[in-house]
């Protein structure tokens, strides 16, 4: 009876939209970096957005979690919804939508603090844990989730500053899922990493899939085949194509999208 | 088609690297005498530093030794307590002038079977005029001592004291009214007999400035008193206050042109001459507030005005240097505005928030001119304030304004004290450096 009740709720959500936007518009001043997109992000799935470099992936991205709201000169228009509430209506702190919508920078950010310290911050600050046995325990946890473990649980206490640039980027990772986010944004999670962390990153969206939905960005065309699901193609702040993952990269609608992954433009 | 109508692109073309070309010799001599003019200008820095110290060292070391006397005293029962009953009221109207005598007495003593011109009443004149008053508060005391004879150790005269220095030679008390030749061959007998000596003189350090006429009494300890309580004062409002502001400013204000017109005019505040923020100082704590005259509090105040543009500039520069990938990183796991500033911004800002502090505070230490319109310099500290509150509210002067004020008195005695008064304020100046530059070092992290 209980079994069945948690399937039926799997099976529904399984075509839940997790993240509606309409419309969206953002400018930085006078400059329009999007332009009116129309996306869905289902929940349990991994999109991906792909697009030549400058055509506004990590904009839109930190639309979703209002990064850019501490960008002075950035604007954002239109209409996000996450499971239906307005991510932008005045009542809605940034802070606790952000503890909801994890994310991973483009360039590897590790606090100058201990690879603990970086990992415990965002359950420590949002409560997740009631001593310092259950803290140990969601710390290991997230950094085995970014496939990090194995390298850093001798020097737990060394500075997260001190790791190479793969392993601080999987840091960050384990980092933005220590807090059990619901939705997880990774913006070129892979550019700095080796083709086993690269491997081993895809594995963990993967997994994560099971439990987030998960937007990533990429510049690699494999990637986005291997891990995503949907895909969205961006071009000058146009969303051109957005659909299956499968039908873009084998029966792409729009020219343009067509030149893009075969390699012509970009 | 030869080579040429290529152009420049392959005009080293064929040429062997091992010959270095017109050009790049060309460049490395523009860099060589880049290099000479910095050493050079590095040279003539050190050779002002360098003399400059020496200077200071050379002319202030003296005030930190003092020459002294050793004389048995009788404290004669007959001149101190008449009635014999060791009444201390009694003791007490006896007057410095009724120590006169035993000191007189004392001298000839210690003058015995030194053959010299001068008159009995005469010898005394070695001493300090502060050795009456150091017996008669030894006295008061210990009464029980009256009848004995004790062991003083008295401070001798500015004129003795500079002729132990080298400062006074025997032809310049030609024209002096108060010491002979005779006086100084004396003091080299005595000095002989281990009688007369010079020592380190901690009364110096720690002691009160004095009367014009003894410079010999005259210690910085008091105005250093006053020094630390107004640190005390700008350490406490200005620290807490700049770095509100800056983080303010930096962090939470909008960006408008109610902002830059407070940007432009914190600015423009660091640039203010100090003694502008003395008058303001004078206006604002005293003539409208009504706080004491020539208070530390009142220094403090003002100082604190004038460190904080230069707290809020060091601070703002500190926090604007930090990634802004770190206040990302902290937003981005769900922390508030608040809490990736406190958190994760401002321990990086931290070293450059302690230098500029401390720069700041070493600046007000060293100021002189605002103290000069709120009565602190000319004011002559000769009392130790009694508690804290007195500390903060009782006329005092501080450091530099000792200093100044030694420097103006025309006894050559005080101008040795004022240099002394330097090393101190340096001694003081460097501490506060080297804590800036261990603060950094704890704090300093790689990101
Ligand atoms: N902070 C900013 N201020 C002003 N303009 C910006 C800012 N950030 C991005 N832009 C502009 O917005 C546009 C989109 O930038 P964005 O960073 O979203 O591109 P991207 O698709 O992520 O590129 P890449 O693949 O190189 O990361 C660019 O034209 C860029 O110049
Ligand atoms: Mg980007």
């Amino acid at each position: 009876m209980e079994d069945m009740y948690q399937m039926d709720r799997t099976m529904s959500t399984e075509q839940d939209i997790k993240i509606r936007a309409n419309g969206v518009q953002v400018y930085y001043a006078d400059n329009q970096a999007i332009k009116d997109v129309d996306v869905e992000i289902q929940d349990k799935m991994v999109t991906a957005f792909i697009g030549p470099s400058g055509c506004g992936k990590s904009t839109f991205l930190r639309c979703i979690n209002r990064m850019n709201d501490t960008i002075d000169i950035c604007r954002v228009e239109g209409d996000i919804r996450i499971d239906g509430e307005d991510i932008y209506d005045p009542r809605v702190d940034p802070v606790q939508l952000r503890a909801k919508v994890g994310m991973v920078f483009q360039k590897p950010n590790p606090f100058p603090k201990s690879i603990y310290d970086n990992v415990a911050y965002g359950p420590k600050i949002h409560g997740l844990a009631r001593n310092k046995a259950e803290l140990d325990e969601i710390v290991e946890k997230a950094l085995r989730r970014g496939a990090i473990w194995d390298e850093v649980k001798d020097r737990l206490h060394a500075p997260g500053t001190g790791l190479s640039g793969g392993q601080q980027q999987r840091l960050c990772i384990a980092r933005a899922v220590a807090t059990e986010p619901e939705v997880l944004l990774m913006d070129e999670p892979c550019s700095a990493l080796d083709p086993i962390a690269t491997a081993q990153v895809e594995e963990l969206i993967d997994e994560l899939r099971q439990n987030y939905s998960v937007v990533i960005v990429t510049h690699s065309m494999q990637q986005a085949a291997r891990v995503s699901q949907r895909t969205a193609f961006f071009h000058l702040g146009n969303l051109v194509e957005f659909g299956d993952t499968d039908k873009i990269f084998t029966n792409p609608e729009d020219p343009r999208t067509e030149s893009y992954i075969s390699g012509r433009i970009g | 088609m030869t080579d040429a109508t290529h152009g420049t692109p392959l005009r080293n073309k064929g040429k062997s690297i091992l010959e270095v070309d017109a050009r790049t010799k060309k460049r490395n001599a523009a860099e060589a005498r880049f290099k000479g003019y910095g050493i050079a200008a590095i040279g003539i820095s050190l050779f002002f530093l360098v003399s400059l110290l020496i200077a200071i060292i050379s002319n202030g070391i003296p005030a930190f030794t003092q020459t002294f006397v050793n004389v048995e005293v009788e404290l004669l029962e007959e001149k101190l307590d008449k009635n014999g009953n060791r009444d201390i009221a009694d003791i007490k109207k006896v007057s410095t002038f009724g120590y006169k005598p035993l000191i007189e007495n004392a001298m000839v003593k210690a003058a015995e079977g030194i053959e010299t011109e001068l008159s009995d009443k005469d010898l005394s004149k070695i001493l300090s005029a502060s050795a009456a008053a150091i017996l008669r508060d030894y006295v008061i005391a210990n009464p029980d001592q009256i009848g004995e004879t004790v062991e003083f150790r008295l401070l001798t005269s500015s004129r003795v004291d500079g002729y132990m220095k080298g400062r006074v030679v025997r032809e310049d008390l030609a024209r002096d009214k108060n010491l002979d030749a005779a006086h100084l061959d004396l003091i080299d007998v005595m000095v002989e007999r281990g009688a007369v000596e010079r020592v380190f003189n901690w009364d110096f350090i720690t002691g009160s400035d004095a009367s014009e006429s003894r410079p010999e009494q005259a210690g910085i300890g008091v105005s250093m008193l006053g020094s630390f309580f107004m640190m005390l004062v700008v350490l406490v409002l200005a620290l807490p206050i700049g770095v509100a502001a800056s983080i303010y400013l930096e962090e939470f204000a909008p960006q408008n042109r109610f902002t830059d017109l407070i940007e432009v005019n914190i600015s423009n505040l660091a640039a203010v001459p100090s003694i502008v923020f003395g008058i303001l100082g004078l206006a604002v704590f005293i003539q409208f507030a009504h706080l004491p005259q020539s208070a530390p509090i009142v220094g403090g105040l003002t100082l604190t005005l004038m460190t904080l543009p230069t707290i809020v500039i060091s601070t703002r520069a500190s926090l604007k240097a930090v990634p802004p990938s770190i206040r990302d990183a902290a937003l981005g796991v769900g922390a508030s505005k608040m809490q990736a500033i406190f958190h994760h911004v401002l321990p990086l800002a931290m070293p450059g928030i302690l230098t500029g502090t401390i720069i700041g505070l070493a600046q007000a230490l060293g100021e002189t001119a605002p103290l000069l319109l709120i009565g602190m310099v000319g004011y002559i500290a000769t009392n130790y304030p009694e508690g804290v509150t007195s500390g903060f509210l009782d006329p005092n002067s501080a450091m530099p304004a000792q200093i100044y004020e030694w420097a103006k008195r025309a006894d050559p005695a005080f101008y040795e004290r004022a240099w002394g008064g330097i090393i101190v304020l340096l001694v003081f100046l460097l501490t506060m450096n080297l804590i800036a530059i261990i603060l950094r070092r704890r704090f300093e992290r790689r990101w």
